[in-house]
């Protein structure tokens, strides 16, 4: 096991820059997602980590050892690729004992390890087949096996579960949580599902467009989003977004709907911002705005309501049970203390709780 | 298991495919057929019109000629070293410049790609002169290392440009799993790359086998001493200015048809390919 750390690394295809410095600090075993949307350079960091590209700029250090010179054996490193990359002509135990055979470690003790980890994952009976003759979930496990045999101090993941189906993914997701339990290994996992990230993660790192946006705990990164962009990222449905200046100390829509804030945001004034509020945060109340239902659709738990509130279109989420039909008028309001504000040309979040 | 996805059959009435293809087997079995017939058959049953379709007494004389009274059975041996030599020389020098180009980037590459096939477009009769000249400076002339270097030289090109595009159709996910590993990269061709392009080297060695076999132009220019010479100028010395044994050359012919078909038929198994299956995917 070791700690991770990641500075100012950019990487760069001829004049083309994808990572434009990224910074992250890994602590020993802990377990970091990566996040971000497609493109944004979560596999391109990934790689660099295991030494598949070269680092054109910054430092990578595993330990206390700077890796960027060295070869990918000499890291110490684990990956699960997403593709899984098992080898087709190897049986499930060559695949898994390979790293140890390359070692050239003695027969015994691969073949204790290999039965070792095969246990750990369920894959003990299937030892003598061919990935061919497996299924998408066992594959999975065995691309996994094959890092655990080495017990490396570092596990690097590249969307290993996107291959599978809902269920599947959702029963694989568990198993690697509790494999990281029972290892401790540090591990850095790349995905572009926040679901993925929000369920499994220590930290979460959001990337985007070759920056890191922000890096904290899932709730963190949920409660306090740093920007519009994680704000819109973490959380399914969306946090919502309404567009308009402060005014008096309190919000005011594009369309003049006035929303009471917290604080009295006095230090604002005229000053053009976005307004947050995540779906959950909306509540039933016959004194709140009037807002037009576009769709309702209910969940059974709970039912989601599509409204048209201050000109934008907003999901509210909420626990009772909601009769109407499209057309008709809803209450709402917004818990003033889960408003969130956001500078209207930066994005950035605006804490006018410290301001004010 | 999981068979190969086939097309669903087109509606052509199943009897029709049917004898389409025996026909079809029929026209190319032919020459093979007549030519195992023919070695067995006396001088005169050769030569007579109407042509018979079965010899009243099959004879085995043809071969005993063949096989005691001539030079084959050493030219034989000559076109066994010269081929596999040839062919073992170009299957390790074509993996070794495929993978780089299927693998690497580096400068200038497209043009020595496109330069590795100029070489295959030039026509024999614009080379034979100055490999000529060269063998002869070299004192390669009349040797087994002479005519193993010229088809070398001419089997390598789409040797290369076959084992290319094969290398670059298996997945490099593999390779870079296998570096993870620990693998160097001889470790990923040899332990990787090259098992799971069998298809693709049998193909290239039954190519460079049979070109090379069959090959008549060079071997008549480069080895005209009966200790190098190979069974293609064997066969045509069977024929005198005037007169040709037929039997004797339809004997030989059979004699040397034997190699390639038994390469063929163990080969046929790797060439169904597929051997990815599994590898990256659910
Ligand atoms: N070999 C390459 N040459 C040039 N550009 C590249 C190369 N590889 C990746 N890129 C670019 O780098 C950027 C980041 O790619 P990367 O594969 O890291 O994205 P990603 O975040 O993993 O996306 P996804 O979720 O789709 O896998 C992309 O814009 C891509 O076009
Ligand atoms: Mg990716």
């Amino acid at each position: 096991m070791a700690s991770v750390t990641i500075n100012n690394v950019r990487k760069s295809y001829g004049e083309l820059e994808v990572l434009h410095g990224v910074s992250i600090d890994i602590a020993d075993g802990e377990f970091v997602v990566l996040v971000g949307p497609s493109g944004c350079g979560k596999s391109t960091l990934l790689r660099m980590l295991a030494g598949l590209e070269d680092i054109s700029g910054g430092e990578i250090a595993i330990g206390d050892r700077v890796v960027n010179g060295l070869q990918p054996k000499e890291r110490d490193i684990a990956m699960v690729f997403q593709s899984y990359a098992l080898y087709p002509h190897m049986t499930v135990e060559k695949n898994m004992g390979f790293s140890l055979k390359l070692a050239r470690a003695p027969k015994e003790e691969t073949r204790d390890r290999v039965a070792k980890v095969a246990a750990m994952l369920n894959l003990s009976d299937y030892l003598d087949r061919y990935p061919r003759q497996l299924s998408g979930g066992q594959r999975q496990r065995v691309a996994m096996g094959r890092a655990m045999v080495r017990n490396p101090e570092v596990f690097l993941f590249d969307e290993p579960l996107s291959n599978l189906d809902a269920k599947l993914r959702v029963q694989m997701r568990s198993e690697i949580k509790q494999n990281h339990h029972r290892l401790k290994t540090t591990t850095v996992y790349v995905t572009h599902d926040q679901i993925e990230a929000m369920t499994m993660a220590d930290k979460i790192v959001v990337m985007h467009g070759g920056i890191v946006e922000q890096v904290g705990s899932p709730l963190d990164l949920y409660d306090n989003p740093a920007n519009l962009f994680v704000a819109g990222f973490i959380g399914s449905p969306a946090m919502n977004v309404i567009g308009g200046k402060i005014r008096g100390g309190g919000f005011v829509g594009e369309d003049g709907t006035r929303i009471a804030l917290p604080f009295a945001a006095t230090d604002f004034e005229e000053r053009n911002v976005t307004l947050g509020i995540r779906p959950e945060h909306l509540l039933l109340d016959a004194k709140g705005h009037a807002a037009e239902i576009i769709t309702v659709e209910p969940t059974g738990a709970e039912t989601q309501v599509l409204l048209r509130l201050a000109g934008h279109e907003i999901v509210g989420v909420f626990r009772d049970r909601i009769l109407h039909k499209p057309g008709e008028t809803l209450h709402v309001s917004l818990i003033p203390e889960r408003i969130q504000l956001f500078d209207g040309k930066s994005g950035q979040r605006i804490d006018f709780r410290e301001a004010a | 298991m999981n068979k190969l996805p086939t097309l669903k059959r087109p509606g052509l009435p199943g009897w029709l495919i049917l004898s389409g293809s025996v026909l079809l087997v029929l026209v190319c079995l032919f020459p093979f057929w007549w030519m195992v017939l023919s070695s067995v058959k006396t001088l005169r049953e050769l030569y007579t019109v109407p042509p018979i379709w079965w010899p009243a007494a099959p004879t085995w004389e043809n071969y005993r000629t063949v096989l005691f009274d001539s030079n084959i059975p050493r030219y034989f041996l000559n076109s066994i070293i010269i081929s596999v030599g040839s062919t073992g020389l170009a299957l390790v020098l074509a993996i070794f410049a495929s993978y780089g180009f299927a693998r690497f980037n580096f400068k200038g590459k497209p043009l020595l790609q496109s330069f590795v096939l100029v070489g295959q477009l030039l026509p024999t009769a614009a080379i034979i002169v100055p490999l000529f000249v060269t063998l002869r400076v070299l004192n390669l002339v009349n040797t087994y290392w002479g005519l193993i270097l010229v088809y070398m030289i001419i089997t390598l090109p789409l040797s290369v440009w076959m084992l290319t595009s094969y290398f670059k159709n298996i997945p490099v996910e593999l390779e870079e799993a296998a570096i993870i590993d620990g693998a160097s990269r001889l470790e990923c061709l040899f332990r990787i790359t090259l098992p799971l392009s069998l298809p693709g080297l049998a193909s290239v060695m039954v190519y460079a086998f049979v070109t090379t076999w069959n090959e008549f132009i060079f071997a008549l220019c480069f080895a005209t001493d009966s200790s190098v010479k190979t069974l293609p100028i064997g066969l045509a010395e069977f024929s005198t200015e005037f007169n040709t044994d037929w039997g004797a050359v339809m004997a030989a012919s059979v004699v040397m048809t034997l190699p390639i078909a038994i390469l063929f038929l163990s080969m046929q198994r790797l060439f169904v390919g597929g051997l990815t299956a599994g590898a990256t995917k659910g």
